[in-house]
């Protein structure tokens, strides 16, 4: 009867301990958003947002680096996704675990724990000097690509192991191909995992400044990028800038906590799109 | 009595080197136009006898087979065959449903597709025959472009069945079709079977003894490994020659 009793209340210990970490993890969360949100929403207005900073960025708005990360992330998709989801079906889909396969695992696994700083670094003498594409959006939504590229290899492979046996006994058993089969059932069916992966990297990619401040974001850049090989401005290293370098921290202060919650909404809009994306495939398919 | 639609001779297989053989000199005929059943206690290999039939077993990587194979006289493990085309030909329903999580139509469309089909109204002839064929179509027609998960097991499972046929194999494989449903979806199935053997050859693999009794003309005993026995459904349940047999069918073992 008293280990009964213990049991129970070791139990009851033992759930009052996980609401209580899960309560102190969303109260850390909230008090995070609230003080931004505090610091923030005064410089938030339509100017805010659609103006080009002026005068040294005490005044105006921060359309150029919204435009620009905007961009970054197109780039570095446009790179990183066929890129990676290709690497994933080798991996999963073709390769037998030899001695190729097992250095490109090595090489990605070690690709992931590179400092982003480092990563930065790579792309400037990589992508900036080597191949000439100089400071630019180029250069630096590559880097962001290669940052991306091994969350996003491991979360196709996960979506690609994930998809049935049956389905592709299925396919065989009809006379489909192995590529037949990869390109009409599996791909399709690990789609909705794949896109989670990519708007997990669209987060980060969004939100790093360490691998563009050296191969292509600026300071400041009087309109938006109008090529690849322009150089462009970014929120997050526009967020650095009005936090480092200003001298009229007073006027700075409200324009950074405010670039701060725009970077914010735009990396949770982002996700929600792709949230409901996911949703509708995962329905249709 | 038909002639023989496919052969196996002395056919052996392990899944790997040193794996004991999972099958042990198998020599049969299934005959065209007739339903084949496969009855066995659990690890006797009846699947495995079957995934040799359209070469599913080339997926085991380990896997040694020896013995020869014959559709129509062709042996199907002769370096010339293109194994696609094979298995085109030799279609297979598996234990589980396991339809495509596209819709109903692109589900039965997907073979024909492989193939080449292109035409619209081309595939959607071809999905209302099989899906009739398989007696789904009265069920499913107000809703193909329905999920093929919104279908229930059974419903599922002649999705399946349609799905393998719209491809117009010779031979049909079932692999324990209904052990996946309940007792009027199996109902339902083993009648489309009976149906089936007018148009294909069918070769079911079952657990149950009583559904072999009821779909098969001939049915074939498999233990560890071995052909024990194989003849007519009615000879085999009534007068086998095989002591083992006998147990088995009279509930001694298995
Ligand atoms: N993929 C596999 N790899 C290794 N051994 C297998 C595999 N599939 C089946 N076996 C073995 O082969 C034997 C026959 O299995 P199976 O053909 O599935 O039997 P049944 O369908 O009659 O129940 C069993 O001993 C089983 O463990
Ligand atoms: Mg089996």
């Amino acid at each position: 009867m008293s280990i009964y009793l213990l049991r129970r209340a070791a139990d009851r210990a033992s759930t009052a301990a996980l609401y209580g970490c899960m309560a102190l993890s969303a109260a850390v969360l909230g008090l995070i958003l609230a003080f931004l949100a505090y610091r923030g929403v005064g410089a938030i207005s339509w100017e805010f947002i659609s103006d080009h900073p002026r005068a040294g960025m005490t005044e105006g708005g921060i359309v150029t680096p919204i435009a620009g990360t905007v961009q970054l992330i197109l780039v570095s998709m446009a790179f990183a996704f066929p890129v990676g989801v290709t690497t994933a079906v080798y991996f999963n889909e073709y390769s037998r675990g030899g001695a190729l396969t097992k250095a490109l695992r090595l090489a990605v696994r070690s690709l992931a724990s590179v400092p982003s700083v480092v990563l930065g670094l790579f792309g400037l003498a990589f992508f900036c000097v080597f191949l000439r594409f100089g400071a630019s959006l180029l250069s630096a939504g590559l880097t962001l690509g290669c940052l991306a590229l091994p969350t996003l290899i491991t979360a196709s492979e996960t979506a690609l192991q994930n998809v049935p046996r049956e389905f592709r006994d299925a396919s065989y058993a009809l006379g489909g191909t192995r590529w037949q089969t990869i390109y009409k059932v599996v791909l399709p069916s690990a789609f909705p995992g794949i896109i989670t992966g990519g708007i997990l990297c669209v987060g980060r990619v969004a939100g790093e400044t360490a691998p563009i401040m050296f191969t292509g974001a600026v300071f400041f850049a009087p309109g938006f990028a109008r090529s690849i090989f322009d150089s462009v401005m970014a929120l997050p290293y526009h967020i650095y800038v009005l936090a480092t370098a200003g001298t009229r921290i007073d006027k700075t202060e409200p324009l950074q906590y405010g670039t701060i919650l725009v970077l914010l909404a735009l990396v949770l809009g982002i996700s929600m799109v792709g949230i409901v994306a996911r949703a509708r495939l995962r329905k249709r398919l | 009595m038909e002639e023989a639609k496919m052969v196996t001779k002395s056919l052996f297989m392990s899944y790997s080197r040193n794996a004991p053989p999972a099958l042990k000199d198998v020599t049969m005929d299934i005959r065209a136009n007739s339903v084949t059943a496969f009855i066995g206690p659990s690890g006797c290999g009846k699947s495995t006898f079957l995934r040799c039939l359209n070469r599913m077993n080339d997926f085991v990587r380990d896997a040694r087979i020896t013995g020869r194979v014959l559709l129509d006289g062709m042996d199907i493990y002769s370096p010339e065959v293109d194994v696609t085309n094979l298995r085109r030909r030799v279609g297979m329903v598996f234990q589980r449903p396991n339809p495509f999580p596209f819709s109903i139509r692109e589900n039965v469309a997907y073979g024909p597709k492989l193939l080449g089909a292109r035409d619209e109204s081309v595939i959607d002839e071809i999905v209302e025959n099989s899906l009739r064929s398989a007696g789904l179509w009265e069920e499913a027609r107000d809703r193909l472009n329905d999920m093929a998960t919104s279908l229930s097991g059974g419903q599922q499972q002649r999705l399946c069945i349609a799905r393998a046929i719209a491809v117009e194999p010779e031979v049909l494989l079932m692999d324990e079709p209904t052990s996946a449903l309940d007792p009027i979806a199996t109902a339902r199935v083993e009648e489309l079977v009976r149906e089936l053997k007018r148009d294909y050859t069918v070769a079911i693999v079952t657990h149950n003894m009583q559904q072999a009794a009821r779909v098969s003309d001939t049915t074939a005993f498999f233990l560890m490994g071995e052909l024990v026995e194989y003849g007519p459904t009615d000879v085999i349940f009534t007068t086998p020659t095989d002591q083992r047999t006998e147990d088995y069918i009279t509930g001694r073992f298995g």
